[in-house]
C-alpha cells in the first residue's frame, strides 16, 4: 500500500527572482498532515519567499511544489483548502470587519447565509466578536490582525500559512493567541507552516522547527519537538520548554549573520 | 465660552465675506465711486434683481453645459482609465496623447471645436469636457493602480474572476483618488463652460453667463457684469460645496474614526 502523499511537498525549491537575487537554494522540505512546522532565521532567509511559493504566490525558478500529491489546480476543493495570513492585515478599509471576514467566502461562491453564519463563529475564536460591525480604521494594529487571522479560518482550511502573524501584538495577546492557535491545530488536525522570529513561539508551538539561513536562503537544521506534550501554560513553564528554547538558540547563532570578529553596532 | 471648531470654520469665513463687502460699500460710497468703474455691492445687487431673468436664464444655460461636460468627464474618465490599465502597452501608446490634450490651452483650440461642431451647445460641450476629463482620467488611473498587492494576492490565490477583483478589489480601491478627481474636474468643467461660452460669444436662447459678462461690458453696465460674475462664483462654490459632500459620504468609512 502507497503511503498518504505529504500535504506539501517541495523537490529541489529553488527562487532567482527577476532582478538576479538568489531568493533560495534548490531545497528540499515535506510537510505531513497535522503538523505544525514553524520557519525561522535571520531577516532575508527566505521564510516569506518559501511560504508564497508553497501559496503559489510566487512560482518555482526551478523544482516542483505538490499540494497532497497534486498541482495547484486542486487547490480549493473540498479537503484541499489553503489560508494565508499575511505580514500585514491586508484588510479592505472599505468593508466592516464582518464584510472582511466573509469575503473568502464569497470569492470561494459560498452561499450567503451559510457564509454569514460562520462569521461569528470566526470571530469568536480571535475574541473580536464585539467588533464585527467596526471598520478597519477603527480598530487598532493588533485587532486587525486578529481579523486577518479569522478571515483566514473562516474557510476552514486544510492548510494554514501563516507569515509572522503576531509579529505586531503585544506579549499578552501573542501568548494568548499561540496558545488558541495550538488548540485549534491540535482539534482540526490542521497542517500549519507559521513563520515567525521568535524562537519563544517557534518552541511553543511547533511539531518541528525548519531552521533558515541567508545568502542564500537554505535550510540550515530541523529540530523536531514531541507533537505529544500539550501546548498550554504548563509547558511554557517547564524544562522541557526551556531545553528546546536553548537547543533552538544554539541553533539560531550558527546562522546569525553577525558572528563573533564581525563588527557589531 | 467655548466655540466648536466647526463653528469656527463657518463663522469666519463668513465674518471677513461680510467686512470685505461692507468696506466695500463703503468706499464706494465715501469716495463716491461711478457705479461704472466700481459698483457697490448694493448695486450689484440691484442689478441681480433688475435682470433677475435673463441672468438665471444664462446661469441655467452655463450649468446645463457645465453638468453635461461633468458628466461626460466621469463617464468617459472612468472608461478611458479602465482602458488604459489593461495593459502597459495601451497605456504607453496612449497616455502622450491624453496629456498632449492635457496641456493644450482650450482657448487656443476652441474656435477650432467651435468650427468643426456646428451646433453650439454641443460643441461648448466638448471644449468643458476638454477641460474636466484629464482629472478624472489621471486620478482614476492612479487609483486602479493603487491596489494593496497583499490584497491582491489575497484574491487571486482565492481564484477571484476577473468581475469579482474588478468590483471587489479595483473599483473601491480606486474610489478615494477617482473622488479627489471628480472634486477638481467638477470647477474645471465649470471654468471651461464659461471659457468656451467666450471663445464662442453666442447669444440667443443659449447664452450663458460669459455672454452677459462680454454684453454688459459692450454696453458699459459694470453691475450686471458682477451680477453675472458673482452667479458664476456662487455656482463654482455650490458645485464644490456638493462634491465635497459627496466625496465625505461615499469615503466615510475609509476614514471612520472609532
Ligand atoms: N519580489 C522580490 N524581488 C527581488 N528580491 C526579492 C523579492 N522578494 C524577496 N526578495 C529577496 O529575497 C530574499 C528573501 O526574502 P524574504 O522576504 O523571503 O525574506 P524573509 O526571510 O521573509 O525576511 P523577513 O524575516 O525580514 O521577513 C531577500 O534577500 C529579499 O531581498
Ligand atoms: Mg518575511
Amino acid at each position: 500500500m502507497l503511503a498518504p502523499a505529504p500535504t506539501i511537498h517541495l523537490q529541489s525549491v529553488e527562487k532567482v527572482f527577476p532582478n538576479g537575487v538568489r531568493g533560495l537554494a534548490p531545497l528540499d522540505l515535506a510537510v505531513g498532515q497535522g503538523e505544525l512546522v514553524s520557519l525561522i532565521g535571520p531577516s532575508g532567509c527566505g521564510k516569506s519567499t518559501l511560504l508564497k511559493l508553497i501559496a503559489n504566490l510566487h512560482q518555482p525558478s526551478g523544482g516542483a511544489v505538490r499540494w497532497w500529491g497534486e498541482d495547484f489546480s486542486a487547490i480549493g476543493r473540498e479537503g484541499r483548502r489553503l489560508s494565508f495570513v499575511f505580514q500585514d492585515p491586508t484588510l479592505m478599509p472599505w468593508s466592516n470587519v464582518a464584510t472582511n471576514v466573509r469575503l473568502p467566502l464569497d470569492l470561494d461562491g459560498v452561499p450567503r447565509a451559510q457564509a454569514e453564519a460562520r462569521i461569528m463563529p470566526a470571530l469568536r475564536q480571535v475574541g473580536l466578536e464585539h467588533a464585527a460591525k467596526r471598520y478597519p480604521a477603527q480598530l487598532s494594529g493588533g485587532m486587525r490582525m486578529r481579523v486577518s487571522i479569522a478571515r483566514a479560518l473562516v474557510t476552514r482550511p486544510d492548510l494554514l500559512l501563516m507569515d509572522e502573524p503576531f509579529g505586531a501584538l503585544d506579549e499578552f495577546t501573542r501568548n494568548r493567541l499561540d496558545e488558541d492557535m495550538a488548540r485549534l491545530c491540535a482539534r482540526d488536525g490542521l497542517t500549519t507552516i507559521f513563520v515567525t522570529h521568535s524562537l519563544y513561539e517557534a518552541a511553543f508551538l511547533s511539531s518541528r522547527v525548519i531552521v533558515m539561513a541567508a545568502d542564500p536562503g537554505r535550510i540550515h537544521a530541523e529540530y523536531v519537538i514531541d507533537p505529544g506534550m500539550p501546548r498550554d501554560e504548563a509547558f511554557r513553564m517547564s524544562d522541557a520548554f526551556a531545553r528546546i528554547c536553548r537547543d533552538l538558540t544554539a541553533l539560531l547563532s550558527e546562522v546569525s549573520p553577525r558572528r563573533a570578529g564581525e563588527e557589531g553596532l | 465660552m467655548t466655540v466648536s471648531p466647526r463653528a469656527i470654520a463657518v463663522a469666519a469665513p463668513i465674518a471677513v465675506g461680510v467686512l470685505v463687502l461692507l468696506a466695500w460699500q463703503a468706499a464706494c460710497r465715501l469716495w463716491h465711486i461711478p457705479p461704472y468703474l466700481m459698483p457697490a455691492p448694493t448695486d450689484i445687487g440691484a442689478s441681480l434683481a433688475a435682470n433677475g431673468p435673463a441672468l438665471l436664464h444664462a446661469l441655467r444655460s452655463t450649468l446645463a453645459v457645465t453638468m453635461a461636460a461633468l458628466a461626460i468627464s466621469v463617464a468617459g474618465g472612468v472608461l478611458s482609465a479602465f482602458l488604459l490599465v489593461q495593459s502597459r502597452l495601451i497605456e504607453t501608446s496612449l497616455m502622450p496623447y491624453v496629456i498632449i490634450m492635457q496641456v493644450t490651452p482650450i482657448v487656443a483650440i476652441a474656435p477650432l471645436i467651435i468650427i468643426l461642431v456646428k451646433a453650439t451647445m454641443p460643441a461648448l460641450v466638448v471644449c468643458a469636457t476638454l477641460i474636466a476629463i484629464f482629472p478624472i482620467i489621471s486620478n482614476t488611473l492612479q487609483g486602479l493602480r493603487s491596489v494593496d498587492p497583499g490584497l491582491e494576492s489575497f484574491f487571486r490565490m482565492h481564484k477571484a474572476s476577473r468581475l469579482q477583483m474588478l468590483l471587489r478589489l479595483r473599483i473601491p480601491s480606486a474610489l478615494p483618488m477617482f473622488m479627489a478627481g471628480l472634486r477638481i474636474s467638477s470647477g474645471l468643467a465649470l471654468v471651461g463652460a464659461v471659457v468656451a461660452e467666450f471663445v464662442a460669444g453666442t447669444g440667443g436662447s443659449s447664452a450663458g453667463l460669459a455672454y452677459e459678462i462680454l454684453q454688459s461690458g459692450f454696453q458699459m453696465d459694470i453691475p450686471r457684469m458682477f451680477a453675472a460674475l458673482a452667479l458664476i462664483t456662487v455656482a463654482g462654490l455650490v458645485l464644490y460645496g456638493a462634491t465635497a459632500a459627496l466625496q465625505r459620504l461615499v469615503l466615510r468609512r475609509w476614514q471612520a474614526q472609532g
